[in-house]
């Protein structure tokens, strides 16, 4: 594979809170941004749960995990996984049946210098936690996405999380928050995006709306990003271009029901 | 159905998001310092009394967090008697 950019984006997804979409945030950037041609490898760190092969498609691929890499039982590049969707696009297994502790910082940090050499991006899929996993996967990065959704343990725990990233100098965190739901913020049963914002006080990388084609992707082993009529899809693509530095405005999360369009056709405001 | 007509003609009602937002104020200031509302408590106490053991304090001493940002303050208002 070749690199584009001289420089590699290793970006740690990390939340606190588990089931919030860190790893289906992961698949779809890195999907996003190997179908624009940038070579692209996820590093699955939830060793013992891992899931990220499942959500690309990848899982009858696996061979080697990256325990096995640390431990010199195989190569680095005879684990990684190759998507054959996507020339540009590999994956570094996590192992299932060991634990969090079955690697080290240094271990990860050599590992990522490795992949430096070859890849634009790495992206690591963090564990939930702020434990042993946790400080495996930003050992090696220098950008963060921190993601949360609209509910009050989720922020805590990205607040949480925001606080440790920022005590181990991180300069570079972002935030995005899955799952929103317009409708139910509209009608006051949701944060907004402006109430996680001033709780959080951190930039905003992009929002992802709940959408229930993300079950469906994910049933199929296919990246919600590949469906391009999905909203989810769309926000992810907005969040690629904010990734390589290209400035997109936030899409507008208003679904328009059937009658806020009758309302603003027969000239009423909304 | 009582539930229901009480929904419809209860005044005002706050809403869950608001909620949450109140919640998470109070929560995440306490969490960034890592202290309980007793220890404000404590704090305030132990503030005005080393205060009041060199000056008179008139009226209610008031300590409060203040956020700024990430970033949280100590907000210390005592009124002083004047001679
Ligand atoms: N925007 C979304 N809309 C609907 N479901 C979602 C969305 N994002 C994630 N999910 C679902 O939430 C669950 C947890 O997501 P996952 O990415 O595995 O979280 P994490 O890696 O943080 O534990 C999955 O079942 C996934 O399909
Ligand atoms: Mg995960």
């Amino acid at each position: 594979m070749e690199k584009k950019t001289p420089d590699s984006h290793v970006i740690v997804v990390t939340s606190g809170k588990g089931g919030v979409g860190k790893t289906t945030a992961v698949a779809n950037l890195a999907t996003g941004l190997a179908k624009l041609g940038y070579s692209v490898v996820v590093m699955d760190l939830d060793i013992g749960l891992k899931k990220l092969d499942l959500i690309l498609g990848l899982e009858n691929r696996v061979i080697y995990d990256i325990v096995q890499v640390a431990d010199g039982e195989c190569t680095l590049k005879q684990a990684l996984v190759k998507d054959k969707r996507f020339p540009a696009l590999y994956m570094l297994p996590a192992a299932q049946t060991r634990n969090k502790d079955d690697i080290t910082t240094e271990q990860v940090k050599t590992i990522c210098e490795e992949l430096k050499q070859d890849f634009d991006f790495i992206f690591v899929d963090c564990p939930a936690g702020i434990e042993q996993g946790f400080r495996n996967s930003i050992a090696a990065a220098n950008k963060a996405i921190v993601v949360t959704n609209p509910e009050v343990s989720a922020v805590r725990d990205a607040d949480r999380i925001i606080g440790m990233l920022e005590s181990c100098d991180f300069k570079d965190i972002k935030l995005l928050i899955n799952r929103l739901r317009p409708e139910m913020v509209r009608s006051g049963d949701m944060l907004s995006i402006e109430d996680l914002m001033e709780h959080l006080c951190i930039d905003l990388l992009g929002v992802v709306p709940e959408d229930r084609n993300v079950v469906i992707s994910t049933n199929r082993g296919e990246p919600i990003i590949l469906d391009e009529h999905s909203s989810a899809s769309k926000a992810f693509n907005n969040i690629v271009q904010r990734l390589l530095g290209n400035d997109v405005e936030l899409m507008t999360l208003e679904e328009d029901s059937f009658w806020r369009k009758l309302k603003r056709n027969l000239g009423f405001k909304n | 159905m009582f539930d229901f007509l009480k929904k419809i003609f209860a005044a005002e009602d706050t809403s869950s998001r608001d909620k949450a937002n109140d919640r998470l104020r109070l929560v995440l200031t306490h969490d960034r310092i890592g202290a309980s509302s007793e220890l404000m408590e404590t704090l305030q106490k132990e503030i005005v009394a080393l205060i009041a053991s060199h000056v008179e304090i008139e009226g209610t001493p008031e300590v409060h967090f203040i956020t700024e940002g990430r970033r949280t303050a100590l907000d210390i208002s005592i009124p002083l008697k004047g001679r």
